[in-house]
């Protein structure tokens, strides 16, 4: 705490030497519960009642230059569900210092990059799912001209208030072809991606020390259709699970994403197709498949709608990239894919007076089809294949506006999921769980900024599987806006045909100010999966306080 | 709570001082073409960026809202749009199939690294900004129905100061 005081003092007294050009900015964010025993739902309140996991950045610009640092403190514990590394810890947990000019962009620090889609390579932070795996070391950008860019990282990623054990390098090449060869009609993009690890096997010959990935990719733009290819292929290595090596032998693991979509004014698609094998990468061997996604360093989101309301997000797919050769669990991957497609009719039609929007998506994820070979721990993979189905979804969602005062949104979906993706164990065996969700939410505009919106939603379970979970659900929400800036909820998610009948209600507010957004919310949360962009933390049952607070400056 | 207590009196001291600069970032269009954040704004005329992603419902209702009055906004005042994508490889091929299908006339921006969602400490989607010779002028974030009205009285209040 001293250290950051003294910290920003000195960035101040830089600061008031160049007050003509230099500017601060940065962010404050806190988060913070207060739990309570709650007999009904069997949650007894852990002895830390108090929780915080609270984050301060600071940056300062000065021409060519960027400094930040960012403090963090999980104090006296970390929100409950975060990795346990966090608790009790606090301190500054990155820093950087960077220098940028029209050709060179030069990073010292920490820092979060991206290459390609970020399959090969993705440094990020999420602070609702606790994810922070910025790369510490040297990061290069050059760019000579512009359609050629190359990008060199060096370094170790963060795990906690430490780094991983394994250190990482990289290269990325994008060259622009259509600029490079005056090509009009289409517009071409190439890259390319290396990342390599290397982490000591000690004295052991059988695990390797440098493990390598390359891939390419091309992207497109013809018109109105635009799409690309991205392959990776890696190093063969040693499977592990639970820590644990599971296997004598190596295996090398490949990714390969197409995408192909079409837009016009009205009407636009997309559709992504993914096959993954033995396709996890961390920073550390050790740490492979780990629950708290520490030490990752590349990015495998679930390749599906992300669904925002209460029971559309009990049955939410996680991706499956990672070989398993074991007595209870045999897999290799994962294939499959989604299609969007989004709609606006003209003024009127038969939905509606004014521009009804629809948007539709379905996507299938299923295991990789292969046979093994338990005897000389092999596996023989199809391309596609048939292999069991993790996840399939059909949605439809239909907005209307139907006066000035009154809007609406209608959404259905299908969703079939298997038992071991959505409660754990093992995969593609014990069945799995449909259900169909429908919502209706209705907006009712007020003079001043006041509104009115209303959501009611059902859930049905399939009762005809063998696996019906928790049953049937209902659930209702109801905000009033008395102005764009405070903001009061109640909401209820009734299991009524589940084991006790069990109510999660939850209410509270939100107030904004300029830069400042301050929410407080009473419930109980239900556990599961907590999903932020297609990756997912598990979330137990509790029931408590708690509080927001955002400052932006 | 004690431990908190300098860390406020310290974000109270840098605001006091902060300067409204946008900061410098690198982004993409949606053709892939690298634009940086102090080409959006360099006069006079009020810009606003609307940081959004594909998932975040409460941010596609207000750029929906938006887009039914955007002609009388631009016609009225000169402003511009930029609704800047956050999101990441998972959603941002989504991005040109949901601005064509909605019918947006907003110029869109990819920020697929975040890197402008962090300078600009956006904790939370939708987080919108007026900014007037690359100052930010006005921030508000979340969304509530309506609130595309106060934020238009803030743009006029903003285009008439010289």
């Amino acid at each position: 705490m001293k250290k950051l005081i003294l910290g920003a003092f000195m960035l101040m007294g830089v600061a008031s030497f160049s007050q003509d050009n230099g500017y601060f900015f940065g962010g404050l964010e806190s988060n913070s519960q207060w739990l309570v025993p709650d007999e009904k739902i069997g949650f007894d309140a852990p002895e830390d009642r108090f929780r915080a996991n609270n984050y301060l950045q600071l940056n300062y610009n000065l021409g060519k230059f960027t400094a930040g640092i960012q403090y963090e403190s999980y104090l006296p514990s970390a929100l409950l569900g975060y990795s346990p590394t966090w608790d009790g810890q606090n301190g500054i947990g990155t820093y950087y210092l960077n220098f940028k000019n029209e050709t060179l962009d030069v990073t010292g620090g920490y820092f979060y990059e991206q290459f390609g889609s970020g399959l090969i390579l993705r440094t990020w932070e999420d602070r609702q799912l606790g994810i922070n795996n910025a790369m510490k070391g040297l990061r290069v950008k050059f760019t000579p001209t512009e359609n050629l860019d190359l990008t060199g990282v060096y370094g170790q990623i963060r795990n906690g208030f430490d780094v991983s054990e394994g250190v990482m390098q990289g290269l990325d090449a994008n060259a622009d072809l259509s600029g490079l060869l005056n090509i009009d009609a289409v517009d071409l993009k190439l890259g390319g991606s290396y990342v390599g690890r290397y982490q000591s096997n000690g004295a052991n010959d059988s695990i390797p020390a440098n493990i390598n990935a390359y891939g390419g990719r091309l992207d497109f733009v013809a018109n109105n259709f635009y799409g690309g290819v991205e392959a990776i292929t890696k190093d063969p290595d040693v499977i592990i699970n639970e820590g644990e090596v599971e296997s004598p032998q190596l295996f090398d693991g490949t990714a390969l994403q197409v995408n192909l979509g079409y837009a016009q004014k009205g009407l636009g698609i997309s559709s992504t197709f993914r096959r993954l094998e033995n396709f996890s990468f961390y920073a550390d061997r050790y740490a492979e498949g780990n629950l708290y996604n520490e030490q990752i360093v590349n990015y495998v989101p679930a390749l599906t709608k992300q669904h925002d309301y209460l029971l559309s997000n009990i049955y939410v797919y996680n991706a499956q990239p990672r070989l398993l050769f074991s007595d209870t669990e045999e897999r290799a991957g994962e294939v499959g894919g989604q299609v969007d497609v989004y709609f606006s009719f003209d003024k009127e039609s038969f939905l509606g007076k004014y521009g009804t929007k629809l948007a539709g998506n379905f996507s299938y994820w299923a295991g990789l089809e292969a046979t093994f070979n338990f005897a000389d721990q092999t596996y023989d993979p199809k391309f596609i294949g048939d292999g069991p189905r993790y996840f399939r979804d059909l949605n439809i969602e239909v907005k209307n506006r139907w006066s000035s005062k009154w809007s609406s949104i209608a959404t259905f979906q299908d969703v079939i999921i298997d038992k071991g993706v959505t409660e754990g164990g093992p995969l593609g065996t014990q069945g799995d769980i449909r259900a169909q969700i429908a919502v209706i939410e209705g907006t009712r505009k007020f003079e001043g900024g006041k509104a009115l919106r209303m959501e009611l939603q059902h859930l049905w379970i399939d009762k005809s599987r063998k696996n019906v979970d928790r049953k049937n659900w209902v659930a209702g929400v109801l905000e009033y806006n008395f102005s764009p800036a405070f903001t009061l909820y109640a909401a209820d998610a009734w299991n009524y045909e589940g084991e006790g009948e069990i109510h999660y209600y939850s209410f509270g507010g939100s107030y904004t100010k300029g830069p400042a957004r301050f929410a407080l919310n009473y419930g109980r949360q239900r556990g599961g999966l907590i999903c932020v962009g297609g990756v997912c933390r598990f979330v137990p049952e509790n029931t408590g306080l708690t509080a927001n607070l955002v400052v932006t400056f | 709570m004690k431990r908190l207590l300098p860390l406020l009196l310290v974000l109270i001291t840098f605001s006091a001082i902060a300067q409204n600069d946008l900061p410098k970032v690198d982004m993409t269009t949606l053709d892939g073409q690298p634009i940086n954040s102090s080409e959006l704004s360099t006069d006079d005329n009020v810009v606003v960026i609307s940081l959004w992603a594909t998932w975040c419902v409460p941010c596609i209702k207000e750029l929906d809202a938006i887009s039914e009055i955007y002609p009388d906004w631009q016609a009225e005042t000169n402003v511009k749009l930029y609704a800047i994508s956050i999101d990441d490889s998972r959603g941002v091929k989504r991005v040109k199939p949901m601005v064509n299908g909605k019918g947006w006339d907003y110029t869109i921006l990819l920020d697929t690294n975040n890197d402008f969602k962090r300078a600009v400490g956006a904790a939370t989607v939708p987080l919108t900004l007026l900014v007037k010779n690359n100052q930010i002028v006005y921030r508000h974030s979340g969304y509530s129905p309506g609130a595309e009205m106060e934020l238009y009285e803030k743009i006029k209040e903003f285009s008439a100061v010289n």
